[in-house]
């Protein structure tokens, strides 16, 4: 187990750059999952830290030994890949113990012991003298996690492993990596493109886009206090709404001000710089319902398309040119096309500067003391 | 299989493969008739065919030039195959292991595969002859006296290299896309654990690209034995005193030097069924040794 430590790493690729300058800390022992969506740099963080790739700019340090130019193989990392990287021809046995044998670090007792032990955490003790090919996806896959086990390394990269699994496996399987890592507690860095497994599986969250880090922290609070307009949609479904509202001041009294709402804003930091401007006004789909009535602090706004989810009724709305997404209760008895008085949980609501993105105010600051990240990055 | 029919009409499909059919029976199929026919007449030109049933494999069970003919050739497909593989196999994976100037490398290598046999023969001819050969001073200088217009087992060699020369280029296209088609996460993961590089290919790669070398294994036999033809016949004649005389060379001389169509068919079967025989063993251990996935 050790920390791993990214200064400053910047990865061009015949002149594209696939990571922008990131620094990222990662604390020895923790699950640490990184979220993006495609091309925004997550796997080739993950392949600079193992190696595999050679960081154009910055440092990477494991424990307090510097690894930027070091060979994969002198890391001491394990990766788990999507694909699994079974070698075909070899049993699983083999598959398991190759890696092992070639390195020569390892007595034969000690890899019979290992493999033992880790095939039986995993439940493939069974399996050991079939070859990939005769194995199922789910089967394949704690086959390529025993092989990272029984290595016992510093660090476990893995490289979206459960996406090639299907739906209810994924679930199965990612409960048994929360277990896995609870056991073990080896530094694991977890790149997935899903955020229901970045959220669920990680003890701190890494967004990334465009090649850069936008915000790292634990699942709650990336989802309470997301600082860019990025992590704001990127995490939660439906996406956070967002909606161009200019801000008004009475006195002590803020208001987001769109054409057919006036939405007054909870005491928070951020108030005051706001004011007066035009910000983007985010609301998630959950803290809008539909009001038995129309009063005061409801507005309405126009039914476009109604969604029943079961335990809940998916709306899309509109209110004057903008359209945004609420989970009404469901059975509540909407059809297209009608009006409805809607209202807002002011204590979840955001503010973000439309042109930059980045967070100017959450409402739910003023409730909750700041909580201060063991995670550092800058952006 | 599909059983499904693509044609309904038995006529349209005749005609659709009556041509390949016509060349395959004209090229092939009734010259392996007639030459198995003929093997068992003494035939000349001149004289006319005289049926002398088994005659003439009596003959050549008896002949121990024959025999040794079969030898030489056995030893020299043997050895070319091996030697073709292995160079292969080794340019092809540097080849495959550099990420600068893979084309030009590949293009080097596959030059001489994309010169007609008989001018890849007369370019040797010219890098190793004894007296005015390219190379030929840098070998002395390593103290090897070049004399292998009269030096049989020198003859045997050069044929040899020159014939590996020619052939590894087939092989390293076959090889070089083979290993492209490696996963690249295995060999990811092979870094990732420390695997050497000979490792790497002895282990990972060869056990998954080894139905192309199984199908290698068998163009280069057929080339060992057959398309080396040219090669023997510009640089050797089959000399110097048969030590380079093989089958399909021998061959050719009893037909067309000697003119006894007879004895040289019944050389053609025997040359047949023996590679056919080799072939049908080499695909049974293929089975039993290479990797088709599943």
């Amino acid at each position: 187990m050790t920390d791993v430590t990214l200064q400053d790493v910047r990865k061009e690729f015949d002149g594209v750059v696939a990571v922008k300058n990131i620094d990222l800390q990662i604390p020895d022992g923790a699950f640490v999952t990184v979220v993006g969506p495609s091309g925004c740099g997550k796997s080739t963080t993950l392949r600079l830290i193992a190696g595999l790739e050679q960081a154009t700019e910055g440092t990477i340090q494991m424990g307090d030994q510097e690894v930027t130019g070091v060979e994969p193989k002198d890391r001491d990392v394990a990766m788990v890949f999507q694909n699994y990287a079974l070698y075909p021809h070899m049993t699983v046995r083999r598959n398991i113990t190759f890696g092992m044998k070639s390195a020569g670090d390892f007595s034969d007792e000690e890899i019979d012991r290992q493999v033992e032990e880790a095939t039986a955490v995993l439940d493939i003790d069974d399996l050991l003298d079939r070859k990939p090919g005769e194995l199922s996806g789910g089967e394949r896959q704690r086959v390529a996690l025993g092989r990272a086990l029984v290595r016992d390394p510093e660090v476990f990269l893995m490289d979206e492993p459960l996406s090639n699994l299907d739906a209810k496996l994924r679930i199965k399987m990612r409960a048994e990596l929360a277990k896995l890592h609870s056991e073990f507690e080896t530094t694991t860095i977890y790149v997935t493109h899903d955020q229901t497994e970045a959220m669920t599986l990680g003890d701190r969250v890494v967004v990334m886009n465009d090649g850069r880090i936008q915000q790292v922290d634990s699942p709650q609070r990336l989802y309470d206090y997301p600082e860019t307009r990025f992590v704001a949609e990127f995490i939660g479904d439906p996406a956070m709404n967002m909606l161009s509202v200019d801000i008004s001041r009475d006195g002590t009294e803020y208001e987001a001000v769109g054409p057919s709402f006036r939405i007054p804003l909870p005491e928070a930091d951020g108030l005051e710089t706001a004011a007066g401007a035009k910000a983007l006004l985010g609301v998630r789909p959950e803290s809008l319902s539909v009001a038995d009535s129309a009063d005061r602090s409801s507005f309405p706004a126009e039914v476009t398309v109604t969604e029943p989810l079961g335990d809940s009724l998916l709306l899309e709305c509109r209110t004057g040119d903008q359209e945004f997404k609420l989970h009404a209760e469901p059975r509540t008895a909407v059809e297209p096309g009608d009006r409805v008085p809607l209202t807002v949980e002011t204590e979840r609501l955001h503010l973000f500067d439309p042109q930059t993105g980045e967070a100017i105010y959450h409402a739910a600051a003023a409730q909750s003391p700041e909580v201060t990240s063991t995670v550092d990055s800058t952006i | 299989m599909s059983t499904r029919e693509v044609f309904t009409d038995r006529l349209q499909a005749g005609v659709l493969l009556l041509p390949t059919m016509v060349v395959s029976m004209v090229f092939l199929y009734y010259p392996t008739v007639r030459a198995v026919g003929l093997s068992f007449y003494r035939a000349s030109l001149a004289r006319g065919d005289v049926f002398v049933g088994l005659e003439n494999y009596r003959r050549l069970a008896g002949s121990s030039e024959y025999l040794r003919s079969v030898l030489i050739s056995v030893l020299f497909a043997a050895c070319v195959v091996v030697g073709v593989m292995a160079v292969a196999l080794c340019i092809s994976f540097l080849i495959h292991e550099i990420n600068v100037g893979k084309g030009v490398y590949l293009v080097a290598v596959i030059w001489p595969y994309a010169l007609p046999p008989a001018v890849a023969g007369l370019v040797f001819l010219f890098i190793a002859h004894p007296n005015i050969g390219i190379f030929t001073s840098y070998i002395e200088a390593l103290g090897v006296d070049v004399n292998w217009f009269s030096n049989g087992p020198q003859a045997f060699v050069v044929v040899l290299i020159a014939a590996v020369w020619k052939q590894v280029g087939y092989n390293v296209i076959f090889m070089t896309a083979a290993l492209g088609n490696v996963p690249e996460s295995l060999t990811e993961t092979a870094e990732l654990d420390g695997v050497s590089r000979t490792q790497r290919l002895l282990r990972v790669y060869v056990p998954i690209i080894s139905p192309t070398l199984v199908f290698l294994v068998i163009m280069n036999t057929i080339y060992g034995f057959f398309r080396t033809f040219p090669m023997v016949d510009l640089m050797t004649k089959g000399g110097p005193a048969g030590a380079t005389n093989i089958l399909i060379y021998d061959l050719y001389r009893t037909a067309f030097q000697f003119y006894e169509f007879g004895f040289a068919s019944a050389k053609s079967v025997v040359l047949f069924i023996a590679v056919g025989l080799l072939m049908y063993g080499q695909f049974r251990l293929s089975d039993k040794y290479a990797y088709y996935g599943g």
